[in-house]
Protein backbone atom coordinates (compact mmCIF):
# COMPACT_ATOMS: atom_id res chain seq x y z
CA UNK A 1 0.00 0.00 0.00
CA UNK A 2 1.08 3.51 -0.59
CA UNK A 3 1.64 5.37 2.36
CA UNK A 4 3.08 8.26 1.22
CA UNK A 5 1.49 11.71 2.80
CA UNK A 6 0.08 13.87 -0.19
CA UNK A 7 -1.49 10.27 -1.22
CA UNK A 8 -3.33 10.09 2.15
CA UNK A 9 -4.42 13.24 1.70
CA UNK A 10 -6.40 12.48 -1.52
CA UNK A 11 -7.92 10.42 -0.11
CA UNK A 12 -11.21 10.52 2.30
CA UNK A 13 -10.97 11.41 5.81
CA UNK A 14 -12.56 7.72 6.65
CA UNK A 15 -10.49 6.19 4.23
CA UNK A 16 -6.64 8.22 5.57
CA UNK A 17 -7.61 7.54 8.82
CA UNK A 18 -8.29 3.71 8.11
CA UNK A 19 -4.38 3.90 6.36
CA UNK A 20 -3.24 5.35 9.55
CA UNK A 21 -5.02 2.70 11.83
CA UNK A 22 -3.20 -0.45 9.63
CA UNK A 23 -0.22 0.89 11.28
CA UNK A 24 -1.96 0.59 14.26
CA UNK A 25 -2.20 4.36 15.26
CA UNK A 26 -4.69 4.26 17.86
CA UNK A 27 -5.50 8.37 17.39
CA UNK A 28 -6.78 7.25 13.99
CA UNK A 29 -9.36 4.45 15.30
CA UNK A 30 -10.29 6.41 17.71
CA UNK A 31 -11.16 9.28 15.48
CA UNK A 32 -12.57 6.91 12.72
CA UNK A 33 -14.29 5.04 15.53
CA UNK A 34 -16.34 8.37 16.48
CA UNK A 35 -17.44 8.23 12.82
CA UNK A 36 -18.23 4.97 11.70
CA UNK A 37 -19.44 3.52 14.97
CA UNK A 38 -22.45 5.00 15.25
CA UNK A 39 -23.27 4.34 11.52
CA UNK A 40 -22.68 0.78 11.62
CA UNK A 41 -24.77 0.67 15.18
CA UNK A 42 -27.76 2.02 12.89
CA UNK A 43 -26.99 -0.58 10.30
CA UNK A 44 -26.74 -3.10 12.59
CA UNK A 45 -30.32 -2.09 14.27
CA UNK A 46 -32.21 -1.67 10.96
CA UNK A 47 -31.47 -4.95 10.63
CA UNK A 48 -33.66 -5.84 13.60
CA UNK A 49 -31.23 -5.73 16.99
CA UNK A 50 -31.70 -3.79 19.79
CA UNK A 51 -29.58 -1.00 21.14
CA UNK A 52 -28.08 -3.71 23.75
CA UNK A 53 -27.07 -6.19 20.95
CA UNK A 54 -25.89 -3.70 18.09
CA UNK A 55 -23.57 -2.18 20.72
CA UNK A 56 -21.71 -5.56 20.66
CA UNK A 57 -21.60 -5.84 17.30
CA UNK A 58 -19.97 -2.45 16.82
CA UNK A 59 -17.31 -3.79 19.54
CA UNK A 60 -16.83 -6.34 16.94
CA UNK A 61 -17.04 -4.69 14.18
CA UNK A 62 -14.40 -2.36 15.27
CA UNK A 63 -11.91 -4.91 16.62
CA UNK A 64 -12.06 -6.82 13.20
CA UNK A 65 -11.68 -3.37 11.42
CA UNK A 66 -8.42 -2.43 14.02
CA UNK A 67 -6.82 -5.96 12.81
CA UNK A 68 -7.30 -6.40 9.39
CA UNK A 69 -7.31 -2.44 8.42
CA UNK A 70 -3.68 -3.46 6.30
CA UNK A 71 -5.92 -5.51 4.00
CA UNK A 72 -8.01 -2.36 3.20
CA UNK A 73 -7.15 -0.80 0.22
CA UNK A 74 -8.29 2.29 -1.38
CA UNK A 75 -8.04 2.19 -4.78
CA UNK A 76 -10.64 -1.04 -4.62
CA UNK A 77 -13.02 0.22 -1.96
CA UNK A 78 -14.39 2.67 -0.11
CA UNK A 79 -13.77 2.89 3.51
CA UNK A 80 -17.61 2.43 4.10
CA UNK A 81 -17.60 -0.47 1.75
CA UNK A 82 -14.94 -1.73 3.30
CA UNK A 83 -16.62 -1.34 7.39
CA UNK A 84 -19.90 -2.54 5.35
CA UNK A 85 -18.41 -6.35 4.29
CA UNK A 86 -16.86 -6.35 7.84
CA UNK A 87 -20.34 -5.58 9.55
CA UNK A 88 -22.56 -7.74 6.83
CA UNK A 89 -20.19 -10.28 7.85
CA UNK A 90 -19.43 -9.87 11.53
CA UNK A 91 -23.52 -9.61 12.54
CA UNK A 92 -24.00 -13.22 10.43
CA UNK A 93 -21.08 -14.48 11.99
CA UNK A 94 -21.81 -13.48 15.50
CA UNK A 95 -25.81 -15.30 15.11
CA UNK A 96 -24.22 -18.34 14.39
CA UNK A 97 -23.19 -20.25 17.34
CA UNK A 98 -22.54 -22.33 14.88
CA UNK A 99 -21.40 -22.10 11.69
CA UNK A 100 -22.27 -24.39 8.72
CA UNK A 101 -21.26 -22.39 5.65
CA UNK A 102 -19.97 -24.17 2.82
CA UNK A 103 -17.05 -22.40 1.18
CA UNK A 104 -17.56 -24.54 -1.83
CA UNK A 105 -13.88 -24.17 -4.81
CA UNK A 106 -14.81 -27.69 -6.72
CA UNK A 107 -13.58 -28.20 -9.97
CA UNK A 108 -16.78 -28.09 -11.87
CA UNK A 109 -17.75 -31.35 -14.04
CA UNK A 110 -18.23 -31.51 -17.65
CA UNK A 111 -21.97 -31.30 -19.18
CA UNK A 112 -23.58 -34.64 -18.66
CA UNK A 113 -25.13 -36.44 -21.04
CA UNK A 114 -28.72 -35.73 -21.19
CA UNK A 115 -29.43 -38.68 -22.66
CA UNK A 116 -28.96 -40.81 -19.85
CA UNK A 117 -32.84 -42.80 -19.67
CA UNK A 118 -34.33 -42.23 -16.68
CA UNK A 119 -35.33 -44.91 -14.01
CA UNK A 120 -38.88 -45.69 -13.04
CA UNK A 121 -40.07 -45.69 -10.06
CA UNK A 122 -41.66 -48.88 -9.80
CA UNK A 123 -43.71 -49.25 -6.74
CA UNK A 124 -47.15 -47.33 -6.86
CA UNK A 125 -47.43 -45.02 -4.40
CA UNK A 126 -50.68 -45.54 -2.70
CA UNK A 127 -49.72 -49.46 -1.83
CA UNK A 128 -46.36 -47.88 -0.08
CA UNK A 129 -48.54 -45.48 1.72
CA UNK A 130 -51.50 -48.26 2.86
CA UNK A 131 -48.55 -50.58 4.20
CA UNK A 132 -47.15 -47.61 5.69
CA UNK A 133 -50.34 -47.13 7.89
CA UNK A 134 -50.62 -50.41 8.05
CA UNK A 135 -47.50 -50.59 10.17
CA UNK A 136 -47.76 -47.32 11.74
CA UNK A 137 -51.04 -48.90 13.69
CA UNK A 138 -48.97 -51.59 14.95
CA UNK A 139 -46.40 -48.78 16.83
CA UNK A 140 -46.40 -48.66 20.80
CA UNK A 141 -48.03 -45.10 21.79
CA UNK A 142 -44.47 -43.53 22.78
CA UNK A 143 -43.49 -44.12 19.37
CA UNK A 144 -46.61 -43.15 17.87
CA UNK A 145 -46.74 -39.90 20.07
CA UNK A 146 -43.40 -38.90 18.63
CA UNK A 147 -44.16 -39.99 14.94
CA UNK A 148 -47.02 -38.26 15.01
CA UNK A 149 -45.44 -35.13 15.93
CA UNK A 150 -41.91 -35.46 13.72
CA UNK A 151 -44.56 -36.92 10.73
CA UNK A 152 -47.40 -35.01 11.17
CA UNK A 153 -46.90 -31.90 13.23
CA UNK A 154 -43.98 -31.92 11.27
CA UNK A 155 -42.39 -30.83 14.51
CA UNK A 156 -38.25 -30.62 14.35
CA UNK A 157 -36.87 -32.98 16.66
CA UNK A 158 -35.97 -30.32 19.60
CA UNK A 159 -39.14 -29.52 19.95
CA UNK A 160 -40.55 -32.49 20.34
CA UNK A 161 -37.75 -33.31 22.92
CA UNK A 162 -39.04 -29.73 24.60
CA UNK A 163 -42.58 -30.75 24.03
CA UNK A 164 -42.35 -34.37 25.65
CA UNK A 165 -39.99 -32.97 28.28
CA UNK A 166 -37.62 -35.55 26.73
CA UNK A 167 -33.57 -35.88 25.72
CA UNK A 168 -32.87 -35.21 22.44
CA UNK A 169 -31.49 -38.18 22.44
CA UNK A 170 -34.53 -40.21 23.47
CA UNK A 171 -36.47 -38.46 21.09
CA UNK A 172 -34.36 -39.81 17.81
CA UNK A 173 -33.83 -42.82 18.79
CA UNK A 174 -37.85 -43.36 19.79
CA UNK A 175 -38.30 -42.41 15.73
CA UNK A 176 -35.58 -44.35 14.35
CA UNK A 177 -36.91 -47.47 16.46
CA UNK A 178 -40.32 -46.35 14.94
CA UNK A 179 -39.46 -45.26 11.47
CA UNK A 180 -37.51 -48.75 11.38
CA UNK A 181 -40.60 -51.19 11.89
CA UNK A 182 -41.90 -48.79 9.20
CA UNK A 183 -39.16 -49.40 7.03
CA UNK A 184 -38.98 -53.19 7.27
CA UNK A 185 -42.35 -53.14 6.24
CA UNK A 186 -41.67 -51.08 3.19
CA UNK A 187 -38.75 -53.09 2.26
CA UNK A 188 -40.89 -56.22 1.98
CA UNK A 189 -42.96 -54.65 -0.06
CA UNK A 190 -40.26 -53.10 -2.26
CA UNK A 191 -39.31 -56.90 -2.99
CA UNK B 1 -11.49 -21.14 -5.63
CA UNK B 2 -12.10 -19.90 -8.83
CA UNK B 3 -11.19 -22.18 -11.39
CA UNK B 4 -13.20 -24.60 -13.26
CA UNK B 5 -13.54 -24.08 -17.51
CA UNK B 6 -15.60 -21.45 -18.68
CA UNK B 7 -17.93 -23.63 -20.43
CA UNK B 8 -19.34 -25.25 -17.26
CA UNK B 9 -20.09 -21.47 -15.41
CA UNK B 10 -23.44 -21.52 -13.29
CA UNK B 11 -26.18 -20.66 -15.87
CA UNK B 12 -28.95 -20.65 -13.74
CA UNK B 13 -28.10 -17.69 -10.59
CA UNK B 14 -30.13 -16.16 -7.53
CA UNK B 15 -32.93 -13.90 -8.20
CA UNK B 16 -31.32 -9.94 -8.40
CA UNK B 17 -33.38 -9.46 -4.96
CA UNK B 18 -31.86 -12.59 -3.60
CA UNK B 19 -28.11 -11.56 -4.40
CA UNK B 20 -29.67 -7.91 -3.13
CA UNK B 21 -30.13 -9.05 0.08
CA UNK B 22 -27.62 -11.28 0.51
CA UNK B 23 -25.39 -8.68 -0.18
CA UNK B 24 -27.01 -6.72 2.62
CA UNK B 25 -26.76 -9.38 4.28
CA UNK B 26 -30.61 -9.85 5.47
CA UNK B 27 -31.67 -12.80 4.35
CA UNK B 28 -33.26 -15.56 6.32
CA UNK B 29 -29.93 -17.17 8.12
CA UNK B 30 -30.17 -20.67 6.49
CA UNK B 31 -31.02 -19.36 2.98
CA UNK B 32 -27.53 -17.41 3.46
CA UNK B 33 -25.92 -20.45 3.75
CA UNK B 34 -26.90 -21.47 0.50
CA UNK B 35 -27.20 -18.38 -1.66
CA UNK B 36 -23.36 -18.12 -0.15
CA UNK B 37 -22.46 -21.30 -1.31
CA UNK B 38 -23.35 -20.13 -4.69
CA UNK B 39 -22.34 -16.56 -4.54
CA UNK B 40 -18.49 -17.82 -3.82
CA UNK B 41 -18.39 -20.29 -6.70
CA UNK B 42 -19.92 -17.88 -9.35
CA UNK B 43 -17.85 -15.36 -10.72
CA UNK B 44 -20.81 -13.47 -12.21
CA UNK B 45 -22.87 -13.64 -8.65
CA UNK B 46 -20.03 -12.48 -6.69
CA UNK B 47 -19.38 -9.50 -9.07
CA UNK B 48 -22.98 -8.14 -8.50
CA UNK B 49 -22.75 -8.56 -4.75
CA UNK B 50 -19.40 -6.52 -5.28
CA UNK B 51 -21.80 -3.71 -6.82
CA UNK B 52 -24.27 -4.01 -4.61
CA UNK B 53 -21.87 -3.78 -1.39
CA UNK B 54 -20.52 -0.55 -3.10
CA UNK B 55 -23.94 1.00 -2.64
CA UNK B 56 -24.66 -0.46 0.78
CA UNK B 57 -21.44 1.49 1.64
CA UNK B 58 -22.33 4.68 0.14
CA UNK B 59 -25.51 4.20 1.94
CA UNK B 60 -23.86 3.59 5.32
CA UNK B 61 -21.57 6.81 4.89
CA UNK B 62 -24.88 8.44 4.45
CA UNK B 63 -27.07 6.47 7.30
CA UNK B 64 -28.49 8.93 10.30
CA UNK B 65 -26.04 7.70 13.19
CA UNK B 66 -27.41 6.07 16.11
CA UNK B 67 -25.46 7.44 19.57
CA UNK B 68 -22.95 4.92 21.54
CA UNK B 69 -22.88 4.14 24.41
CA UNK B 70 -20.53 6.50 26.56
CA UNK B 71 -18.45 4.06 27.44
CA UNK B 72 -18.06 2.88 23.84
CA UNK B 73 -14.87 3.90 22.36
CA UNK B 74 -13.21 3.41 25.99
CA UNK B 75 -14.26 -0.28 25.59
CA UNK B 76 -13.32 -0.76 22.33
CA UNK B 77 -9.84 1.09 22.91
CA UNK B 78 -9.17 -1.23 25.87
CA UNK B 79 -9.95 -4.25 23.69
CA UNK B 80 -7.17 -3.22 20.97
CA UNK B 81 -4.18 -5.30 22.06
CA UNK B 82 -6.35 -8.37 24.21
CA UNK B 83 -9.02 -9.82 22.44
CA UNK B 84 -9.83 -11.75 18.94
CA UNK B 85 -12.94 -10.87 17.74
CA UNK B 86 -15.70 -14.29 18.35
CA UNK B 87 -14.66 -16.90 15.69
CA UNK B 88 -17.16 -19.24 14.53
CA UNK B 89 -15.39 -22.53 14.20
CA UNK B 90 -13.91 -22.26 10.56
CA UNK B 91 -16.49 -22.98 7.86
CA UNK B 92 -16.46 -26.33 6.29
CA UNK B 93 -15.21 -26.98 2.92
CA UNK B 94 -17.75 -28.74 0.53
CA UNK B 95 -15.47 -32.27 0.75
CA UNK B 96 -15.26 -31.69 4.99
CA UNK B 97 -19.49 -30.97 4.71
CA UNK B 98 -19.77 -34.34 2.68
CA UNK B 99 -17.71 -36.62 4.56
CA UNK B 100 -18.96 -35.60 7.71
CA UNK B 101 -22.61 -35.42 6.18
CA UNK B 102 -25.32 -38.16 8.87
CA UNK B 103 -26.32 -39.46 5.64
CA UNK B 104 -30.14 -40.94 6.16
CA UNK B 105 -31.45 -42.87 3.31
CA UNK B 106 -34.97 -41.99 2.67
CA UNK B 107 -35.30 -44.15 -0.55
CA UNK B 108 -33.34 -46.29 -2.75
CA UNK B 109 -30.65 -44.22 -4.09
CA UNK B 110 -31.65 -40.55 -2.34
CA UNK B 111 -30.20 -39.31 1.29
CA UNK B 112 -30.00 -36.41 3.00
CA UNK B 113 -28.08 -35.22 5.95
CA UNK B 114 -29.33 -32.09 7.96
CA UNK B 115 -26.68 -28.91 8.35
CA UNK B 116 -27.30 -28.05 11.93
CA UNK B 117 -28.63 -24.32 12.12
CA UNK B 118 -28.89 -23.58 15.61
CA UNK B 119 -29.24 -19.77 14.72
CA UNK B 120 -31.92 -20.71 12.48
CA UNK B 121 -34.25 -22.74 13.88
CA UNK B 122 -37.08 -22.17 11.40
CA UNK B 123 -34.79 -22.54 8.37
CA UNK B 124 -34.22 -26.24 7.58
CA UNK B 125 -30.95 -26.79 5.83
CA UNK B 126 -29.42 -29.74 4.33
CA UNK B 127 -27.75 -31.84 1.53
CA UNK B 128 -30.02 -34.13 -0.50
CA UNK B 129 -28.57 -36.76 -3.31
CA UNK B 130 -29.88 -38.80 -5.92
CA UNK B 131 -28.47 -41.38 -7.45
CA UNK B 132 -28.51 -40.81 -11.25
CA UNK B 133 -31.59 -42.07 -13.07
CA UNK B 134 -33.61 -41.48 -9.67
CA UNK B 135 -36.55 -39.05 -9.72
CA UNK B 136 -36.52 -37.30 -6.05
CA UNK B 137 -40.06 -37.44 -4.19
CA UNK B 138 -42.54 -34.68 -5.89
CA UNK B 139 -42.98 -32.02 -3.58
CA UNK B 140 -44.80 -29.47 -3.00
CA UNK B 141 -43.65 -26.22 -0.95
CA UNK B 142 -44.63 -24.38 2.45
CA UNK B 143 -42.80 -21.89 2.05
CA UNK B 144 -39.29 -20.58 0.21
CA UNK B 145 -36.50 -22.87 -1.27
CA UNK B 146 -33.52 -22.32 -2.19
CA UNK B 147 -31.49 -25.18 -4.04
CA UNK B 148 -27.91 -24.84 -5.37
CA UNK B 149 -26.39 -28.47 -7.30
CA UNK B 150 -23.40 -29.06 -6.09
CA UNK B 151 -22.11 -32.46 -8.02
CA UNK B 152 -24.36 -33.53 -10.83
CA UNK B 153 -27.22 -32.45 -12.31
CA UNK B 154 -30.79 -32.28 -12.00
CA UNK B 155 -34.38 -31.91 -14.61
CA UNK B 156 -37.25 -30.00 -13.23
CA UNK B 157 -39.52 -30.09 -15.86
CA UNK B 158 -37.94 -28.35 -19.60
CA UNK B 159 -35.26 -26.82 -16.87
CA UNK B 160 -31.99 -28.66 -16.38
CA UNK B 161 -29.22 -27.60 -13.54
CA UNK B 162 -25.49 -28.03 -13.89
CA UNK B 163 -23.39 -28.34 -10.63
CA UNK B 164 -22.87 -24.56 -9.91
CA UNK B 165 -26.61 -23.53 -10.90
CA UNK B 166 -28.67 -22.25 -8.10
CA UNK B 167 -32.86 -22.15 -8.17
CA UNK B 168 -35.07 -20.40 -6.11
CA UNK B 169 -38.71 -21.90 -5.55
CA UNK B 170 -41.65 -20.18 -3.94
CA UNK B 171 -44.72 -21.17 -1.75
CA UNK B 172 -47.05 -23.23 -3.90
CA UNK B 173 -44.89 -24.97 -6.64
CA UNK B 174 -44.90 -28.01 -7.01
CA UNK B 175 -41.70 -29.80 -9.27
CA UNK B 176 -40.25 -33.42 -9.38
CA UNK B 177 -36.60 -32.97 -9.78
CA UNK B 178 -34.88 -35.66 -11.49
CA UNK B 179 -31.00 -36.38 -11.78
CA UNK B 180 -29.58 -36.85 -14.78
CA UNK B 181 -26.07 -37.79 -15.63
CA UNK B 182 -24.15 -40.40 -14.58
CA UNK B 183 -23.02 -39.54 -10.73
CA UNK B 184 -24.92 -38.88 -7.91
CA UNK B 185 -26.85 -35.36 -7.89
CA UNK B 186 -25.78 -33.41 -4.74
CA UNK B 187 -27.83 -30.18 -3.41
CA UNK B 188 -27.56 -28.12 -0.75
CA UNK B 189 -31.19 -26.85 0.39
CA UNK B 190 -32.73 -24.23 2.10
CA UNK B 191 -36.27 -24.36 2.87
CA UNK B 192 -38.57 -22.53 5.51
CA UNK B 193 -40.70 -25.17 6.71
CA UNK B 194 -40.42 -28.97 5.55
CA UNK B 195 -40.47 -29.64 2.07
CA UNK B 196 -43.76 -31.72 0.75
CA UNK B 197 -43.41 -34.65 -0.71
CA UNK B 198 -46.15 -36.05 -2.14
CA UNK B 199 -45.65 -39.86 -1.27
CA UNK B 200 -46.25 -41.10 2.41
CA UNK B 201 -43.15 -42.99 2.24
CA UNK B 202 -41.39 -39.36 1.29
CA UNK B 203 -42.46 -38.11 3.98
CA UNK B 204 -41.75 -39.99 6.37
CA UNK B 205 -38.33 -40.13 5.49
CA UNK B 206 -38.13 -36.34 6.21
CA UNK B 207 -39.21 -36.59 9.18
CA UNK B 208 -36.87 -38.81 10.71
CA UNK B 209 -34.25 -37.03 8.95
CA UNK B 210 -35.38 -34.13 10.81
CA UNK B 211 -35.40 -32.01 7.81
Amino acid sequence: MNESGPRERELSSEAALLVRVARKDREAFAALFLLAAPRVKSYIMRLGSDAATAEEVVQDVMLTVWRKADRFDPVKATAYTWIFVIARNRRIDMLRRERATVVYGVEFPEAPDEETPLASDAMAASQRDASVRDAMADLSPEQQEVVRRAFFEEEPHTVIAAALDLPLGTVKSRLRLAFKKLRDRLEDVQK
Amino acid sequence: MIGWPPESQPRRHPSLGTLAAYAAGTLRAGFDIVAGAHVRSCAHCARQVAALQRAHGATLAGIQSVELEEDALARALARLDHDAPVRPPPAKSLEDLLASAQRQWVAPGVWVAKIDTPHAPDDRVYLLSAAPGVATARHGHSGLEFTQVLTGSLQDGEIMYRAGDFSECSEGDTHHPQARGDEPCVCLFATAGRLRPKGLLGQIAFALADV
